[in-house]
């Protein structure tokens, strides 16, 4: 499982191993701020990001 | 004078070692072992009038028996006070000995044990009045003198105060009372001692995490069916299960099948631990319904599992947060899902 987070050093400590710095807490998978094609390919980074880190061996909690 | 009930394992009654673990409830009269110590220490004022012997196997592996045992001794025997073990470090007599406080209890008889702090005895049941002991029989002495203390104060007297005042294990229960200072004093003089390296004690003690050992990583991530999981509050619109904006204790799974990104129209965020407006105009901010299913149609994973699971984390007990996570590591299997996000707000 990767978490993706906007806290990830909470997340850490709660020991998820495989963690994905997310955008803001209220927006964890984007930003409304941003044109609706540039907050879609922010999202798809951030899933995509997670996809790869599913794919990592990991010792402990770890930063992606 | 005091009549009292002593529950011990197959090891400090003499039976034997782990080859007596299996041995059946027994109950004998008067004191065995530590019993005959309390007996000592008693001075005339009680008595150690019936002892309850259960292999530490029997008592975890057959639990309705040892339990109806436990209720028949406490039937039989009318004590006025239970003392169980102390059981120090030893897991499966500790469980024993918390499960005989929680029964007398349920007979209306006060009881005490002794456990070590690390003894897993002392999360089965939080209410017991439990002393700290050391990890082995080394600390049989001490531990029996502040167990039969305790046990002075819950049968007559005054009843015993503050578990920090009275050296036993905190049982999560808080009364009102008076401090010396107010809190604002309180916590001002916690920063200052912290701020110059002295020692200070939390009024709010933080409860600490498990360790999870990590997943091995996904080996054909083109063939993996994959979970998505939610901490955010992110339910059918109308909320049907009433998932609670705080303090939750439940999740729920909710169906993802034949939809192509999250509607507004049809989702909403319930969260009430932050500003919920954008993540209700555009769920998939919270939950990327839209991109998983672009990336699924790609090949970059095989299929989205046709459900979604979610609850709310705001102020979520960690007992629940854990029992939550187990349940939903449960059901990812049961739609043997190889690997799961979780978006945590």
């Amino acid at each position: 499982m990767t978490v993706i987070s906007a806290l990830p050093p909470l997340a850490m400590q709660a020991g998820a191993n495989r963690v994905v710095q997310g955008v803001k807490i209220e927006h964890v998978c984007g930003d409304p701020s941003l044109s609706p094609a540039a907050d879609r390919a922010l999202r798809r980074r951030l899933v995509e990001r997670a996809l790869q880190a599913l794919q990592v061996a990991v010792d402990g909690p770890t930063l992606f | 004078m005091i009549r009292i009930g002593h529950y011990l394992n197959q090891f400090f009654a003499g039976i034997g070692g782990e080859e007596h673990a299996n041995h059946p409830p027994e109950v004998r009269p008067g004191p065995i072992g530590p019993g005959r110590a309390i007996q000592a220490l008693l001075k005339g004022d009680g008595q150690v009038v019936s002892t309850l012997v259960c292999g530490d196997n029997f008592f975890n592996e057959q639990g309705e028996t040892a339990r109806g045992a436990v209720r028949a001794w406490l039937r039989d025997t009318r004590p006025d006070l239970i003392l169980a073990g102390p059981a120090f470090a030893a897991g499966r007599y500790g469980a024993a000995c918390a499960e005989v406080c929680r029964l007398a209890d349920e007979a209306g008889v006060p009881a005490v044990t002794g456990l070590h702090p690390e003894n897993p005895g002392l999360l089965s049941y939080k209410r017991a009045y439990v002393v700290p002991t050391g990890n082995s029989a080394a600390g049989m002495a001490p531990a029996l003198a502040a167990m039969l203390a305790l046990a002075r104060r819950r049968v007559g007297g005054t009843p015993p105060g503050p578990a920090e005042a009275e050296g036993y294990f905190p049982r999560g229960i808080r009364r009102p009372g008076l401090r010396q200072a107010v809190g604002a004093d309180r916590a001002a003089a916690m920063l200052v001692a912290k701020l110059r390296g002295q020692p200070f004690r939390t009024e709010i003690p933080v409860e600490s995490y498990d360790a999870v050992p990590p997943a091995p990583p996904v080996a054909a991530m083109d063939r993996a069916r994959l979970g998505i999981v939610t901490t955010g509050g992110v339910v059918p619109k109308g909320n049907p299960d009433h998932i609670r904006r705080c303090s939750e204790t439940r999740w729920q799974h909710y169906a993802l099948a034949g939809l192509d990104a999250l509607s507004p129209d049809a989702f909403e965020c319930v969260h009430g631990g932050f500003f919920n407006l954008p993540a209700c105009e555009n769920p998939n901010l919270v939950l990327p319904l839209d991109i998983l299913r672009t990336l699924e149609r790609e090949g970059a994973f095989a299929k989205l599992l046709d459900s979604y699971c979610a609850t709310c984390g705001n102020d979520q007990r960690l007992a629940d947060c854990q029992r939550n996570g187990a349940e939903i590591a449960r059901w990812l299997r049961e739609q043997q899902a190889n690997a799961a996000l979780l978006v945590a707000t």
